[in-house]
């Protein structure tokens, strides 16, 4: 008869003991950085039914690299940068998706959990269908720093990407999420009333 | 700075705001949870990723023709694998190989050596590599067979109790009683050396050799055998059957945790929180909140903390006390305390910087906006671009 084992230590120990595949390791590693983990994966894509399947394909690729993890003590941004890679994966493949089920457009709309609509929720749902128009790494960079508020390094990091091309793709989101907002007047409504940044769109 | 970056800040943290004030986390986490654990536990490159093994082999296919010799040398320095049972099911680090009824349990591994559990004895292979495995004797009788190889090339190492047996290629027979601490090994090939606290020098032992040891003091009883004297009154006093005690110890020793709290029920809960150890009771206060019994939950821990004042463990039941008052109840003021509690016990503790995020919120969610804006401060010195970073920036910006 097998039976798993419970693993007990401090987090250099979780590391070693993922790295061996000590399987009682891996709901204490899931236990101490799913939440982080769900909020990354929330604020890249919004409310999304999808978010449970992805939150598991984060972690199960997290295993299977865990020997690549040199820094303990980064654990949480290495994590946060393989959640924007499986983020990143599913807005492809849901605009590839789109592409192809074009005739049937309710079967391709992003999977936004259905609830009452209150005001921060219709908010949320624009924002993120302002995101969805944007090409997917200027809406990664748009979110880890904006959102996420990650400083540009970080943001680099966890977009994989040299700290130029980061600020590039952020400066064009800025300009097309201004813009973007500007034609929608619900975020106007909600986004910090009266901030310079709703005035310049006023104008 | 730019004043369209503050504002685009400003509406980041907003909408931040709104995706936390959600209320799906928590089931989404416990949803992905399952299926997670249930992946880890059939885990195969085909139970992992299904969608994508047709690409996968057709790439791999390619590659094998180019790479076969690569491939080669890779499972050379692969860790080696192995099979447990006469069905020979896939074996797993770490978990625990027993046989069920008369049988001994093989245990087969792809390198050709061979370990044989007799009824009664119990091991787990806790580590392997390309050179051997690290293989823990928990208790009774076993036989090996490790295959001959270079000695250079061989890594095997046997922990029993105290005692380790360090090995090449060889055969032999070993038995631990764990009550008694001893060790008894008989070589029929080959070499091993043992080592333990109890020796002065490592001892060697040849072909045909025998060797009994034992790491037990002289004293009568010693101070583990007197806990357990003294945890089997405690447990006859207040009437808990054995069988019942037993259960929720091997539960909770197996990883069962649900099964473990439901046998500590059976058994009656207060009882057993009266006799079990501090990461014991850890253990079934986590296994209450994840099922969602924060109520039960909530006493295991605060006897933990009665028991075991100024333990790791009592630090640690405060943080959990703080997310049930905070998660379950939204008595936000409470889990305030719990968190500013585990972070007085453990001011360097591993819940650190997650016991001061939480404590921030839960100032800011009672209300309490000066003492959230200090932690906020705190935190955002301590960890700027940590998971609590961004409320921290909305509240200081307030």
């Amino acid at each position: 008869m097998v039976t798993p084992l419970t693993f007990v230590g401090d987090e250099k120990a979780l590391m070693q003991a993922l790295a061996a595949g000590h399987p009682g390791a891996a709901a204490v590693f899931y236990d101490s950085h799913a939440s982080h983990v769900q909020r990354t994966l929330r604020s890249v894509l919004g409310p999304d039914e999808d978010i449970p399947d992805m939150l598991q394909e984060v972690f199960i690729r997290a295993l299977d690299r865990i020997t690549e993890l040199r820094e303990v003590e980064r654990v949480r941004a290495w994590l946060t940068s393989i959640a924007i890679f499986v983020a990143r994966a599913h807005i492809r493949q849901r605009t590839r998706r789109r592409w192809l089920w074009q005739f049937s457009p309710e079967r391709i709309s992003p999977k936004m959990i259905d609830q009452p609509a209150t005001e921060v929720r219709q908010a949320l749902r624009e924002v993120y269908a302002l995101l969805d128009e944007m090409p997917v790494n200027e809406r990664m960079a748009f979110v880890s720093r904006f959102i996420e508020g990650m400083t540009l390094l970080d943001g680099a990091v966890a977009c994989s990407t040299s700290l130029a091309t980061f600020k590039r793709r952020l400066s064009r989101s800025e300009k097309r999420f201004l813009s973007g907002a500007a034609k929608r007047p619900s975020l106007a409504h909600w986004l910090e009333d009266g901030t310079r940044w709703t005035q310049q769109k006023q104008i | 700075m730019d004043p369209t970056k503050t504002d685009l800040n400003s509406v980041g943290g907003s909408i931040a705001m709104a995706l936390q004030a959600e209320t799906h986390a928590s089931a989404e986490i416990r949803v992905a949870r399952g299926s997670f654990l249930d992946a880890v536990a059939s885990r195969s490159p085909a139970a992992v990723h299904p969608a994508r093994r047709f690409p996968l082999r057709l790439a791999f296919a390619g590659t094998l023709v180019v790479a076969g010799g690569l491939g080669v040398f890779i499972w050379m320095k692969a860790p080696i694998s192995f099979e447990v049972g006469v069905a020979r099911t896939k074996g797993r680090l770490g978990d625990v190989v027993e046989p069920q009824g008369a049988d001994p349990e093989p245990l087969h591994f792809s390198e050709g050596s061979k370990i044989q559990v007799a009824p009664h004895g119990r091991l787990r292979v806790l580590a392997a590599s390309s050179k051997g495995a690290r293989v823990l004797v928990e208790r009774g009788d076993v036989d090996v067979d490790i295959a001959h190889a270079d000695k250079r090339t061989k890594r095997w190492n046997f922990e029993a109790g105290p005692f380790e047996v360090r090995v090449t290629g060889t055969r032999f027979h070993l038995f631990f009683e764990p009550q008694s601490q001893s060790l008894h090994l008989a070589m029929r090939e080959g070499q091993v050396v043992v080592t333990a606290p109890c020796l002065e020098v490592p001892r060697v032992l040849s072909a045909g050799g025998r060797l009994d040891l034992s790491c037990q003091p002289a004293e009568p009883i010693n101070s583990a055998m007197m806990e357990t004297a003294v945890e089997a009154r405690r447990t006859e006093s207040i009437g808990l059957p054995g069988p019942a005690k037993a259960r929720w110890k091997d539960f909770l020793g197996m990883g069962r945790m649900a099964e473990a709290l439901r046998a500590a029920d059976q058994a009656g809960l207060e009882g057993v929180c009266q006799v079990a150890t501090a990461k014991e009771l850890l253990q079934l206060g986590d296994a209450a909140r994840l099922g969602h019994r924060g109520i039960k939950a909530a006493m295991i821990l605060r006897i933990l903390r009665q028991r075991f004042p100024r333990s790791d463990e009592a630090a640690t039941a405060a943080f959990a006390l703080g997310r049930i008052a905070f998660e379950d109840r939204r008595s936000y003021g409470e889990a305030a305390g719990y968190f500013s509690t585990y972070l007085l016990e453990e001011p360097q503790g591993p819940l650190m910087g997650d016991a001061l995020g939480r404590l921030m919120e839960s100032r800011q969610k009672a209300g309490d906006f000066p003492a959230a804006r200090a932690e906020a401060e705190k935190y955002a010195r301590r960890f700027p671009t940590g998971p609590y970073a961004d409320l921290a920036r909305v509240i200081l910006s307030r």
